[in-house]
């Protein structure tokens, strides 16, 4: 921690008073592993929002002959216009080929000789035909390009998480807050009924619900959301037992304004530091239960790349002593995106409550 | 005391039954077992002595009600697929998941405390630095990836802990296991301590350093008693309170939370029971697995909550 010097009482005088946000920010700042989590998190963010741009291929271009390669292996492959009217180009593995009159003679990655019309070639030169794509994480069992999948599986867990949580929160909060305010017979019942959840298994209950629910996006991000707001209703109700005793929401009751108005525009906004940490636990949280789900098959189904399915996929070939990079890189995603967003949201914490030493 | 462990009790039995009343519901919601279990193509005929035989032609309520009544009685049905007790089988299982869940508990309990009281020596150094990232990262790290990651190093690379679980072959004993075949345990056992390592270490390190910078331990140093006797007789006793939740709390989780762990390295317990009721849609296995791992959860915090309040007449009041 740098040391600075002490500010004199005018020095204080002249600084503008500025928000608990302002001074957050500031020390998450200073905070270098806060920092590095969120640059991490965003890029993270930024390569699922634009996969379609980045990725060199489309994540579920099958090319059998190219099954199970390593990473790093280099293609060599021909494309031809796919006979139905706008998909894309199929590609042909070769070895070699050369061109007679409108004819392209190719050896295949068999051994075969094909011919093939050069109008049947997709583009007209031959930097549009002839591809030596990169596999730079090589492929999987169905020869498609794992890198592409990983980073499409970014958008399935980020998305799934997100939407899975703002539920976890809405329920959360509500709960919370109402138990918190209202006390009595009220905090009993709703404290009653989040210990009943919590006792259950939070994963076998994500897989019960899922599976009652059926597969697919929403029915994930419900399966997840309906279970993961336990920590959010708890805290939420610590937080409004104590700030409900302070004077300016007693004040706003003396005015005769609504408990709706006390609960949202005085409580809530006071106790957002405290959600927000738990929000950001949670949302990592979010993302290994999709991954748990997906691994055993629930959850968002093929053809979609998921990073639980790739792991899932890989798992069968460690066994036989190879490919394991096929198990390694979506395990090494889902660490690298659960623990950046861990690093960010423990310094988010320290900055919210700086009472709090790490 | 006695009507603290009376009102904690019947409190433990409301929450069970809560429990029960969501499994119902939730249960409820899955698709028709007569269908599941005879396929698209099924008579109708088939299908309504199915419903009948399971009473699923009977009204919710009524079922609901001899669900709870059954329930209570220790009875969770018959399984789909092996037409057994579920109660039977998840008896049977009990031990190796007992087994592997304390193991994980006494590795994760003295490698946590150990590493954590380290750092808070040693804070801010790069020893502490060091491990509170590995800590952050065992927190990260989903269990069952991490499953895999060391099935890849030490089982499918290194080749020196077997990949698959262990097997209870007729006849064989928990007294062969321990003898013959422990290092199935090492695996699964490391992977389930993980998170719990992170999690103890975490709360050790900044229990003690709030206990080290409090009054009573600058008296003691200042009294000139040794760095030794400071943190081990003043400071960590005090430090080890929250400590102790955490690990009482973990214990508890850990119990019904090693499902994961059980399926990947198929150890035979209470989780790939319930893992391989699933691709069966084998529903009473599945519920009778969530209910019982709920009714021990339910039970060790009831019993935490008892020790707590003896060892500490303030929780009483609350």
């Amino acid at each position: 921690m740098t040391t600075t010097p002490i500010p004199t009482m005018e020095e204080m005088l002249k600084e503008k008073p500025r928000s608990l946000w302002y001074y957050s920010w500031k020390r998450l700042k200073r905070n270098r592993l806060a920092m590095a989590g969120l640059v991490v998190t965003f890029l993270i963010i930024l390569v699922a929002a634009f996969a379609s741009f980045l990725a060199p291929f489309d994540p579920n271009l099958q090319v059998l002959e190219y099954a199970t390669k390593p990473s790093g292996f280099k293609g060599n492959v021909i494309l031809r216009t796919n006979e139905l009217q706008g998909r894309e180009p199929i590609p042909v593995p070769i070895q070699s080929f050369t061109i007679q009159g409108d004819q392209i003679i190719m050896i295949t990655d068999e051994g075969n000789t094909r011919k093939l019309a050069l109008s049947k070639l997709a583009g007209s030169s031959e930097s549009d035909w002839h591809k030596e794509p990169n596999y730079y994480l090589g492929t999987d069992r169905y020869g498609r390009d794992v890198f592409s999948r990983l980073m499409y599986g970014a958008r399935v867990s980020l998305t799934v998480a997100f939407f899975s949580e703002l539920l976890s929160i809405v329920i959360g909060v509500l709960l919370g807050a109402l138990a918190g305010f209202y006390r009595g017979w009220v905090d009993d019942i709703l404290m009653w009924f989040t210990n009943v959840v919590w006792s259950i298994p939070p994963i076998l209950l994500v897989i019960a619900i899922s599976i009652a629910l059926g597969l697919g996006f929403v029915q994930t991000v419900i399966a997840i959301g309906i279970t993961g707001w336990v920590d959010m209703a708890r805290i939420v109700r610590g937080q409004f037992f104590s700030l409900r005793e302070t004077e300016y929401v007693e004040a706003t009751c003396a005015l005769g304004f609504s408990n709706m108005r006390a609960i949202f525009k005085h409580v809530l906004p006071n106790a957002t530091g405290p959600i927000i940490v738990i929000a950001t636990a949670g949302f990592a949280t979010a993302i290994i239960y999709e991954a748990s789900l997906s691994f055993i098959g629930l959850g968002v189904q093929p053809p979609t790349s998921t990073w639980g399915q790739m792991i899932y996929d890989g798992y069968g070939f460690i066994a036989a002593g190879s490919n394991w990079g096929l198990t390694i890189y979506p395990a090494l995603a889902i660490m690298l995106a659960v623990f950046a967003f861990n690093l960010f949201g423990d310094g988010l914490r320290d900055a919210l409550d700086p009472k709090l030493k790490r | 005391m006695l009507s603290f462990t009376i009102r904690k009790l019947i409190y433990s039995i409301l929450i069970i039954f809560g429990v029960m009343s969501i499994i119902f519901f939730v249960m409820n919601l899955l698709p028709d077992p007569a269908r599941m279990m005879q396929g698209q193509r099924a008579d109708l005929s088939t299908q309504n002595a199915i419903r009948h035989e399971l009473g699923l032609d009977l009204p919710v309520w009524e079922r609901y009600a001899a669900f709870l009544k059954k329930t209570a009685t220790g009875d969770l049905g018959r399984s789909f697929s092996s037409n057994r007790p579920v109660m039977e089988s998840i008896l049977e299982r009990l031990p190796a998941t007992i087994v592997l869940t304390l193991s994980a508990m006494f590795i994760a309990t003295i490698l946590g405390v150990g590493i954590g009281i380290l750092s808070a020596i040693k804070s801010y150094s790069l020893w502490d630095n060091i491990s509170m990232i590995f800590a952050l990262v065992g927190i990260s790290v989903p269990s069952f990836v991490f499953g895999l990651l060391m099935i890849i190093a030490f089982g499918a690379w290194l080749q020196i802990f077997p990949i698959s679980g262990y097997v209870i072959q007729d006849g064989s004993s928990w007294y062969q296991f321990w003898n013959y075949h422990w290092e199935y345990l090492a695996l699964p056992m490391l992977t389930l301590a993980l998170r719990p390592i992170s999690i103890i270490a975490r709360v050790t390190r900044s229990s003690m350093l709030d206990v080290l910078s409090s009054d009573y331990v600058r008296t003691a140093k200042a009294k000139g008693l040794s760095a030794k006797a400071v943190i081990f007789r003043h400071a960590l006793r005090n430090a080890l309170n929250p400590v102790v939740t955490t690990i009482s709390a973990w214990l508890a989780a850990l119990l019904t939370g090693a499902f994961f762990i059980e399926y990947i390295f198929n150890w035979p317990g209470i989780g790939s029971l319930a893992f391989e009721a699933i691709p069966r849609s084998d529903f009473p296995t599945i519920q009778g697995t969530v209910f019982f791992a709920a009714l021990i959860f339910v039970i060790i915090n009831f019993l935490v909550d008892i020790l707590y309040a003896k060892l500490d007449p303030k929780v009483k009041i609350q």
